[in-house]
């Protein structure tokens, strides 16, 4: 599980990021259905890039944290992670057909549909339990590791990570998963993988 | 042209009954649905929530067993109705982001009963009120910002400005000034009565939503908040349901709620944006229809009354939710340092106000003014969705940099 030491309890607990994280996914969709063109094009490789942050942020720290502090939390994190899997399923769909192509609006649908219903079950069957059970330390220092993420979110651009970033998102929207979550664990370091 | 409740019939009770599948309705898109369309089912599931806690008192005071049974069997119907209405709402949004929606319709609805209400006395209680939720949005938008990091304006999309009303903090009154002088029911235009019935569901329904959803958050500033608010939805309780006349016999405030709900369900299948919603709306005033029906059969029999006498010839203009912005910037100039005494309205603190307020405030700074603090802590100023220019009231523009929102006093 990878958390850092290094950010203490000032600023946002790892809830309260994520949660952010949701509302800024939330918009995004909006952002891509309300474009066209190359500005879809653009919001769309900033949604990916922004679901790859979030995905890979609660993946490698999130779900972890929250298999050993809920009680029955493997199951919980286990119906999660399907979810997780079923959004990444029709988002390959939605990537292979690309923002240009007709059946594009409705499989953005379906994936909007699939991400929002499943932020809503980590709200109210992980995080806020997560909250209860974890110290104000141990968020902390799990917002620190989310944080170290959210430097590769689009909306958030940290100095220097830029080019890093531009990087990330060419290609495939599963290969930017993949990068996104090789990247963060390079930044963040790995102490149980 | 216009229509008249009385002259119509709807669907036999026996009909109206709706099993499992009828009562699972798809619930809006959160991001998707016009703010209005919310602010309807909102607005009729206070309607149908009221509906039901009178029948349950008209229940507890009738010692007449048919007539129980007949409350009991209209009453269960329109439970089913609430569920339809209520479950329109989307379980993937938050209860705040709920809440916002709920100010929105105290602005937009209150706002538009004002500006259409014959009798003067009654539209200073609305135009005191809209003042207090327009405050409260504001002051709900600032928490959602804050622990949820998103804008309101994603909520209310520019229909309705989020800027500071009346302040919070000034809204905790002695609750005996909360108490008017009710209308008479023997000369007050119907549409008054109507008025009154939907201002007061709306508000009713307020209050029992904050009351259950505030300490289902984690974060103190949000807890304290909805106590806060939540004991202000008590004051605009007691404000609106003694407008009413109490002389109204059970009978005719009966006829009332069901009229009211014919009035209210023919209004929005007008105004509808939806169409799958306004089938909702058209199918739910055929059946009130029949429950006005019935309850004018008992007026008649127990009151030896025409309903004609109670309700007028005919529905008036559909209620219409629409932006009030211009109205709502007027009255922020005019009326932002009112407050009541006795059955009226002042501009003093008087000793009744200040007293209550040492009490509630004295100790520490209300939540209200802790939320907007905060904020500005974090984010550098408060938030505020102002489409129309700088605010009318110079003490409440530009975002000080420190301290607080209103320094009326």
């Amino acid at each position: 599980m990878i958390e850092t030491t290094t950010e203490t309890t000032t600023g946002p607990d790892v809830v309260e990021l994520l949660i952010g994280q949701h509302m800024r996914i939330r918009d995004l969709f909006a952002r891509v259905e309300e474009s066209e063109g190359a500005r879809r094009r653009e919001a769309f490789a900033d949604l990916v890039r922004m679901l790859a942050v979030h995905e890979t942020a609660e993946e490698l720290v999130v779900h972890p944290a929250a298999r050993a502090a809920i009680e029955g939390g493997d199951d919980v994190v286990d119906d999660r992670l399907a979810e997780e899997n079923h959004a990444k399923h029709l988002l390959k769909r939605l990537d292979d057909a690309g923002p240009d192509a007709p059946e594009f609006p409705d499989l953005l649908e379906l994936l909007r549909v699939a991400v929002l219903d499943h932020a809503s079950h980590e709200e109210q069957h992980e995080f806020r339990y997560l909250r209860r059970n974890l110290s104000p330390d141990r968020l902390a220092a799990l917002a620190g590791a989310v944080r170290a993420a959210e430097k590769f979110a689009p909306t958030h651009p940290h100095p220097g990570a830029e080019s890093a970033t531009a990087n990330l998102a060419a290609g495939p929207a599963l290969a930017v998963f993949d990068r996104v979550k090789d990247a963060v664990r390079a930044a963040v370091g790995d102490s149980d993988r | 042209m216009s229509f008249n409740p009385l002259e119509h019939r709807g669907i036999p009770l026996d009909r109206q009954l709706r099993n499992w599948r009828e009562l699972n309705v798809d619930p809006i898109d959160p991001d998707h649905a016009d703010p209005y369309t919310r602010c309807r089912i909102i607005t009729m599931n206070g309607i149908e929530v009221e509906a039901l806690m009178f029948s349950h008192q008209f229940a507890r005071n009738c010692a007449d067993m048919d007539v129980k049974r007949q409350l009991a069997e209209v009453r269960y119907l329109e439970q089913q109705q609430q569920k339809v209405v209520n479950w329109l709402l989307p379980g993937t949004v938050s209860a705040l982001e709920t809440t916002i929606a709920y100010e929105q319709v105290a602005v937009d609805l209150t706002a538009w009963v004002a500006r259409m209400e014959p009798d003067p006395y009654l539209t200073q209680a609305y135009q005191f009120g809209v003042l207090e939720d327009f405050d409260h949005l504001y002051r709900y938008a600032n928490l959602y910002e804050m622990i949820q990091h998103r804008k309101a304006e994603k909520i209310v999309n520019g229909l309705t400005e989020v800027i500071p009303g009346r302040p919070t903090k000034y809204h905790h009154r002695h609750p005996a000034d909360n108490v008017r002088a009710p209308y008479d029911r023997t000369t007050t235009a119907p549409i008054s009565k109507l008025h009154a019935l939907t201002i007061m569901s709306a508000e009713q329904q307020t209050m029992n939503f904050y009351m259950n959803v505030g300490p289902q958050y984690m974060e103190p500033i949000a807890r304290q908040l909805y106590q806060e608010i939540g004991l202000i939805e008590e004051e605009h309780v007691t404000h609106y349901e003694s407008l009413v006349d109490p002389g109204e016999t059970w009978w005719e405030r009966l006829v009332l709620h069901e009229y009211n709900e014919c009035y209210l369900y023919h209004s929005f299948m007008q105004t509808e944006s939806d169409r799958r919603i306004k089938a909702i709306w058209e199918l739910h005033l055929n059946m009130e229809l029949e429950h006005l029906r019935v309850a004018c059969d008992l007026l008649r029999t127990h009151d030896g009354r025409e309903p004609e006498e109670v309700t007028g010839p005919a529905l008036p203009e559909p209620v219409t939710f629409e932006p009030n912005k211009a109205y709502l910037r007027e009255l922020l100039d005019t009326q932002i340092d009112l407050t009541t005494l006795g059955e009226g309205y002042v501009r003093d603190a008087h000793e009744r106000f200040e007293r209550m307020q040492e009490a509630l405030n004295g100790d520490g700074p209300p939540p209200s003014e802790t939320v907007i603090d905060e904020h500005r802590e974090r984010f550098g100023q408060d938030y505020r969705l102002s489409t129309e220019g700088e605010h009318p009231v110079e003490e409440l523009r530009a975002p000080q940099p420190t301290g607080t929102t209103g320094g009326q006093r």
